[in-house]
C-alpha cells in the first residue's frame, strides 16, 4: 500500500489479541505482521508468553490458576514488560501497528491495556479468536503446544494433558468481548461467523479484510519463472520475447515435474500477460488465469537494454540501484516497492485459495517469495531465483516449508551481484 | 492461449482480479466513431453529440428483449418512458452525466472492472444469488441497495436492484392514493390481494433477470419483516437454484433514522407535494405500524450480514458463498451514508509537446499558471457553495479538502499550490496514468502507421484492448480499486489531479458508466468536474475554469 493515504507519523494502532490458548492467536498475529511488513507498514508482535518464559520457563497448569497469587503477579509483570517494550517501539522505532499477543481474556485486563493505549494516543483494536470446535482445538494443541518451549523434553501426551488443564483455568475467567464502544473483530470458529465493531480507519478495514480471507486448510503454492527466453540469452532485461529452445524444453517438461509434486490435487495456474510465461505454461493441463499484476517489473527507459548498456548509459542510476535496490525506481518505470503495491490483490487472493501455481518473472517472484518467507526488504531484491526451477511452498503453523525442484535443463543465469554488470556464470 | 473458466469447473473459485485478453471479450463493438489523436495523452473523444448519435443505432440499444423490468419511477425524464401494464420499457440513461446505476443491464453487458466472462455470464461459481434486504423503513436499505449495485457491477458481477416500493407505486393507478390500510398488517382482503400482486410482479422481474438476462445478483429491497416470510423466500428461491444472502440494516440511533426520513422525504415520489413536518410524521407512523411485527434476523442456518447503524457494527453469519460476502463486508466497512464530494481536475501542460510516459516531464510555465488558476477557482467555488448553504439555513460545517495526485511529476506539481496553502496532499502510485507501452510518445497518425492491426482492434473495443506492452482501461480499473474504496470511506472532500485516463475510470465508477462510455468521457482542461453523492444517485456538476483555453488533448 505504498501510495496509501494514511500518514504514518499520525496513525499508531495496537492490535490486541484475545482468546483462550490454542485458538490460533499467535498464528494470526504473525500473519498480520508478515502481511503488513511486506506492505512496508512497520509492524511487530509482542508475545507476552515469551516475556513470562524469561522468569518462569516450565510452568504447570496451576501457575495459570487465577487463585494463585504468585502466578498472577508474575503473569501481570510479563504483560507489563511486553507493553512497555511495545510503546518504546512505537516511540523510538516509528512503529505503526503493534500486536500484543496474549490471552487478554478478562474485561479488567482489556480495560487496563485500553487505558494505557489511550494515554499514549495509540488506537486500540481487539482481535478475538473464539473457537468451540473440539477437533480444531485438539489439532492446534497437538501441532503447536507440545513443541512449545514450555514443554521441551516432556512426554507429548502428558504435555497435552497439562495444557488442557491450563486452558481450563483460563476458561473459568473468560469474558468474551461485548463492550460496544471498542474497536474489535471477533472471529468465531475460524470465520464461520465474524463480528466487526467500530472500524475507524481504512488500515483497520484492510487488516480485518485480510483476516476474513485467511483459512487454515492445508495447501501448497508452486512458484516458477518462465522458461529461458530469447532476451535472457542476450542478457537484455524486460521486453516481451519468446522462449528460447531450452525454455521451450522446460515448458514441455513442466507438466511432468508439476504432476510429480502436485499429484492428484486440484490446481490452478496463474501466469502474467507476457508471452514467455504463457508459453511456459501452455502444456499444463490445469485451469489458467492471466494477471497483469504478475508482469515483470517495468524497467522504463532501461527496458530492452543489457546491464552493461545500462551501466554505460546511466552510470549514476546503475550505482543508485545497487545502493537501494528495493526503493530504486527505473526512470519511467517501477521499483520493487511499486511491484509489491500491485501484487497485493494477488496475495489476498492467494490467501483465499488452495493449491495455486504461479508462472511469473524474477522480480515478481522475489516479492511473492518474500511475503511467504518473511524476507526483508534489503535482502529480497538480491535473492537468487534461477530459471528452470520449481519452488514449492507449504505454509505451516509458524513457518513455511520450501522445496526447490530443479528441472534438468541448463539455462543462463540472470543473477547479478552488487556492483557487477557482467553475467556471473553460464 | 488463455483458458477461461466455465461454471462446471469443480475447483476453487476464480480469482477476482485476473484479466482477460482482448480476443476473449464477447461484448458488442464500441460506438466510437472517431479515432483518438494520441494514446499517451487521451483517447480524445469525439464530441458527445456524435457519440450519442451513434447510440441510436449502436448494438447497445438495439436488440433487447421486449419484456423488461421496472425502472424506478423517481427517475423519469423525457427520454425514459414507462408504461403500466404487461410491458415495461428498458431504462436508458440519456447521457453519461446521469447516474446509470438504476439502468437495466443488457444480457451481453460486460462490466468496467470485470475479470473475465464465463459462458453463463456468472462469476465465482456461486451461481445465482439473491441479496434480500431486511429492515424497517428509513434504515437506509435503498441507499445500501444502490451502493452495493454500483460496487458489485463495477467488479463485474451482473447486479440489479429491485425496489418493492417502485412496484407498489406502479400498481396503483396514477392520480389515486395508496389504500389507507396498505401498510397495516391486518388489511382488508382486497388490499392483501393488491400487495400480493405487487410482490408477484417484482418477483417475476427478478426471475426474468436471472433467467433471460443471465443476471447473477439480484438485490431485493423490501422490509421482509417476518421470519416466516423470509423462510418462504429462501425456499422459493432455492427451488429455482438461487441462493439467498440476507443483509439486515438495523438502526438504534434515533438521529440517524430521522436524518434518513428527512432525506428520504425529499427524494421519494410518495411525498411529492406534502408539507415536511406532515411527511415525517406520516412516515414515522408507517414505521411504528410495522414495528410490533418486525422480527430481526435470527435464523442460524441462513447466510446473513447484519449492518448496525450504517456500518458501526457488522455481523457476518455462515458465509458459505465465500468470496462475495467477504467482499461485500469489506465494502460495507468503508461505506458511509454521507460522504464528501469528489472533484476531478487534469494536470497542467508539460514541457513536452507530446509528453512521453518514460520521461515523466515537468510542468511548463503555462502548466504552472494553470495550477494556480485551478487552485483559486476551486477554493472560490467551495467558498461560494458554503455561503449559499449558510443562507439556506444549512449550518453543517465545511468538509475539509484533501488532494490526491499520482507520483508523476505533472500531477504533483499541479498540486503544489494547494500544498502551499496548507492542504493535505497525498501522492499515490495507483493513480498513475494508463501505461502506454510501445505507444509512448506516438501521435495517432504514427500509431496507425506502426500498429495498423492493433488500431483496428482497438476501435472495436477501446476499453479492454491493450496496445503492445500497454495497459487497458480494464487494467486501470482493477488497479484503482483500493483508491475507490478509500474514496468511499473518507468523509472529506477529495480533489483528484490525475491523467485523463484515470479520471475516466474513477468517474465511470461513480456514475456507473458502461465500458463503452468510459474511454470516450470528456474532461476538458478548463473544467473541474464535481461529483456530489446522495442516497439514490450521484450528481455531476461542471465548474468552469476561466483563463484556461478550451483546446484539450494534452
Amino acid at each position: 500500500m505504498g501510495g496509501y493515504s494514511f500518514q504514518p507519523e499520525n496513525v499508531q494502532i495496537c492490535v490486541i489479541m484475545v482468546g483462550l490458548p490454542a485458538r490460533g492467536k499467535s498464528l494470526i498475529a504473525q500473519k498480520i505482521v508478515r502481511y503488513l511488513t511486506w506492505l512496508s507498514i512497520r509492524a511487530k508482535c509482542f508475545n507476552v508468553g515469551n516475556y513470562r518464559r524469561l522468569e518462569t520457563a516450565h510452568p504447570t497448569a496451576e501457575f495459570f490458576d487465577v487463585n494463585n497469587p504468585e502466578g498472577e503477579r508474575l503473569r501481570k509483570m510479563a504483560a507489563e514488560s511486553a507493553i512497555r517494550d511495545m510503546f518504546r517501539w512505537f516511540d523510538h522505532e516509528l512503529g505503526v501497528v503493534g500486536i500484543l499477543d496474549a490471552t487478554n481474556t478478562t474485561k479488567s485486563r482489556r480495560n487496563w491495556i485500553l487505558e494505557l493505549c489511550r494515554k499514549r494516543n495509540v488506537e486500540p483494536m481487539f482481535v478475538e479468536s473464539w473457537c468451540d470446535d473440539e477437533e480444531l482445538i485438539m489439532q492446534n494443541i497437538m501441532d503447536v503446544k507440545t513443541t512449545s518451549p514450555d514443554y521441551i523434553g516432556q512426554d507429548p501426551e502428558k504435555a497435552a494433558l497439562d495444557f488442557r488443564n491450563r486452558i481450563r483455568n483460563y476458561e473459568k475467567v473468560y469474558e468474551t468481548i461485548s463492550e460496544r464502544d471498542l474497536t474489535y473483530v471477533k472471529l468465531i470458529n475460524v470465520g464461520s461467523q465474524v463480528i466487526i465493531n467500530r472500524i475507524q480507519s481504512y488500515l483497520e478495514s484492510r487488516i480485518v479484510y485480510y483476516l476474513m480471507n485467511l483459512h487454515i486448510k492445508p495447501r501448497c503454492i508452486w512458484l516458477s519463472r518462465h522458461g529461458e527466453s530469447a532476451f535472457n540469452l542476450t542478457g537484455k532485461i524486460g521486453g516481451d520475447s519468446d522462449l528460447s529452445a531450452r525454455g521451450r524444453e522446460y515448458a514441455r517438461q513442466l507438466p511432468q515435474l508439476v504432476k510429480m509434486s502436485v499429484g492428484d490435487r486440484p490446481l490452478t495456474v496463474w501466469t502474467s500477460t507476457l508471452k514467455r510465461t504463457q508459453q511456459t505454461a501452455k502444456y499444463l493441463p490445469y485451469r489458467q488465469l492471466t494477471w497483469k499484476a504478475l508482469d515483470e517489473l517495468d524497467a522504463g527507459q532501461c527496458d530492452g537494454l543489457t546491464y552493461e548498456e545500462i551501466e554505460s548509459r546511466y552510470p549514476d542510476d546503475f550505482a543508485a540501484r545497487d545502493e537501494n535496490k528495493y526503493e530504486y525506481r527505473y526512470p519511467g518505470g517501477e521499483s520493487y516497492r511499486d511491484v509489491v503495491v500491485r501484487l497485493e490483490p494477488i496475495i489476498m487472493e492467494l490467501e483465499r485459495q488452495e493449491n495455486i501455481m504461479i508462472v511469473t518473472h524474477q522480480a515478481v517472484l522475489r516479492c511473492i517469495y518474500a511475503y511467504f518467507m518473511n524476507v526483508s526488504q534489503d535482502q529480497s531484491p538480491w535473492m537468487e531465483v534461477p530459471l528452470h526451477t520449481l519452488i514449492k511452498l507449504e505454509p505451516k503453523a509458524y513457518s513455511t516449508d520450501v522445496i526447490r525442484i530443479k528441472a534438468d535443463i541448463p539455462a543462463v543465469s540472470t543473477y547479478r551481484e552488487k556492483g557487477q554488470s557482467a553475467k556471473i556464470k553460464k | 492461449m488463455i483458458s477461461l473458466s466455465s461454471d462446471s469447473s469443480p475447483s476453487t473459485s476464480p480469482s477476482p482480479s485476473a484479466s482477460i485478453s482482448s480476443e476473449d471479450h464477447d461484448g458488442p463493438p464500441s460506438p466510437m466513431a472517431n479515432a483518438p489523436s494520441s494514446l499517451t495523452s487521451s483517447l480524445s473523444p469525439p464530441g458527445l453529440s456524435t457519440f450519442h448519435a451513434d447510440l441510436a443505432t449502436s448494438p447497445i440499444t438495439g436488440g433487447f428483449a421486449s419484456q423488461m423490468y421496472l425502472t424506478p419511477s423517481a427517475f423519469t425524464s423525457p427520454m425514459r418512458t414507462q408504461s403500466v401494464g404487461s410491458k415495461y420499457l428498458r431504462h436508458q440513461s440519456s447521457s453519461v452525466d446521469e447516474d446509470a446505476v438504476h439502468d437495466a443491464l443488457s444480457p451481453t453487458h460486460v462490466s468496467p472492472a470485470q475479470l473475465y466472462s464465463t459462458e453463463s455470464g456468472r462469476l465465482f461459481h456461486a451461481g445465482k444469488i439473491c441479496i434480500v434486504l431486511v429492515g424497517l423503513p428509513a434504515r437506509g436499505k435503498t441507499h445500501l441497495a444502490v451502493s452495493l449495485t454500483r460496487y458489485l457491477r463495477w467488479l463485474g458481477v451482473k447486479t440489479h436492484a429491485f425496489h418493492l416500493g417502485d412496484y407498489r407505486r406502479v400498481h396503483i393507478a396514477p392520480g389515486t392514493d395508496v389504500p389507507d390500510d396498505y401498510f397495516l398488517v391486518n388489511a382488508s382482503p382486497s388490499t392483501v390481494i393488491l400487495r400480493q400482486r405487487v410482490m408477484a410482479a417484482c418477483k417475476a422481474d427478478v426471475y426474468r433477470f436471472f433467467e433471460e438476462d443471465r443476471g447473477q445478483v439480484a438485490i431485493y429491497d423490501a422490509v421482509n419483516p417476518t421470519s416466516a416470510g423470509r423462510r418462504v423466500l429462501v425456499k422459493e428461491f432455492s427451488q429455482r437454484g438461487i441462493q439467498t444472502l440476507f443483509i439486515e440494516s438495523i438502526c438504534d440511533r434515533p438521529e440517524i433514522i430521522e436524518a434518513n426520513v428527512r432525506s428520504v422525504k425529499i427524494s421519494s415520489p410518495d411525498y411529492i407535494g406534502w408539507n415536511e413536518k406532515e411527511a415525517i410524521k406520516h412516515y414515522l407512523k408507517r414505521i411504528s405500524d410495522k414495528i410490533p411485527h418486525y422480527e430481526t434476523l435470527d435464523e442460524p442456518e441462513f447466510s446473513y450480514i447484519k449492518l448496525y447503524n450504517a456500518g458501526e457494527r457488522i455481523l457476518l453469519n455462515n458465509s458459505r458463498m465465500g468470496y462475495l460476502p467477504n467482499r461485500i463486508v469489506f465494502y460495507l466497512m468503508n461505506l458511509h451514508i454521507k460522504s464528501g464530494c469528489v472533484y476531478f481536475a487534469r494536470a497542467g501542460r508539460s514541457t513536452e509537446q507530446m509528453p512521453r510516459y518514460k520521461s515523466d516531464p515537468h510542468l511548463s510555465d503555462e502548466g504552472r499558471t494553470y495550477a494556480r488558476i485551478l487552485t483559486d477557482t476551486l477554493l472560490e467555488h467551495r467558498r461560494s457553495e458554503h455561503t449559499a448553504r449558510r443562507t439556506h439555513g444549512d449550518n453543517s460545517p465545511e468538509r475539509e479538502l484533501i488532494v490526491w495526485t499520482s507520483t508523476r511529476r505533472r500531477t504533483v506539481e499541479t498540486s503544489a499550490e494547494f500544498e502551499k496553502r496548507g492542504f493535505s496532499c497525498r501522492q499515490r502510485p495507483q493513480l498513475s496514468q494508463m501505461h502506454p507501452g510501445s505507444c509512448d510518445g506516438l501521435s495517432w497518425q504514427e500509431l496507425e502507421k506502426q500498429f495498423p492491426e492493433e488500431v483496428e482492434v482497438h476501435k472495436k473495443d477501446p476499453y479492454r484492448h491493450r496496445f503492445p506492452r500497454a495497459e487497458s482501461y480494464h487494467d486501470l480499473a482493477v488497479r484503482l480499486e483500493p483508491v475507490i474504496l478509500e474514496m468511499e470511506r473518507i468523509p472529506n472532500d477529495i480533489l483528484i489531479i490525475a491523467h485523463v485516463s484515470v479520471l475516466r475510470v474513477l468517474y465511470g465508477y461513480l456514475m456507473a458508466c458502461s465500458p463503452f462510455d468510459i474511454p470516450a468521457l470528456d474532461f476538458e482542461r478548463n473544467e473541474i468536474v464535481e461529483i456530489i453523492p446522495s442516497a439514490y444517485n450521484n450528481k455531476v456538476k461542471r465548474i468552469k475554469i476561466y483563463g484556461v483555453e478550451e483546446s484539450e488533448t494534452l
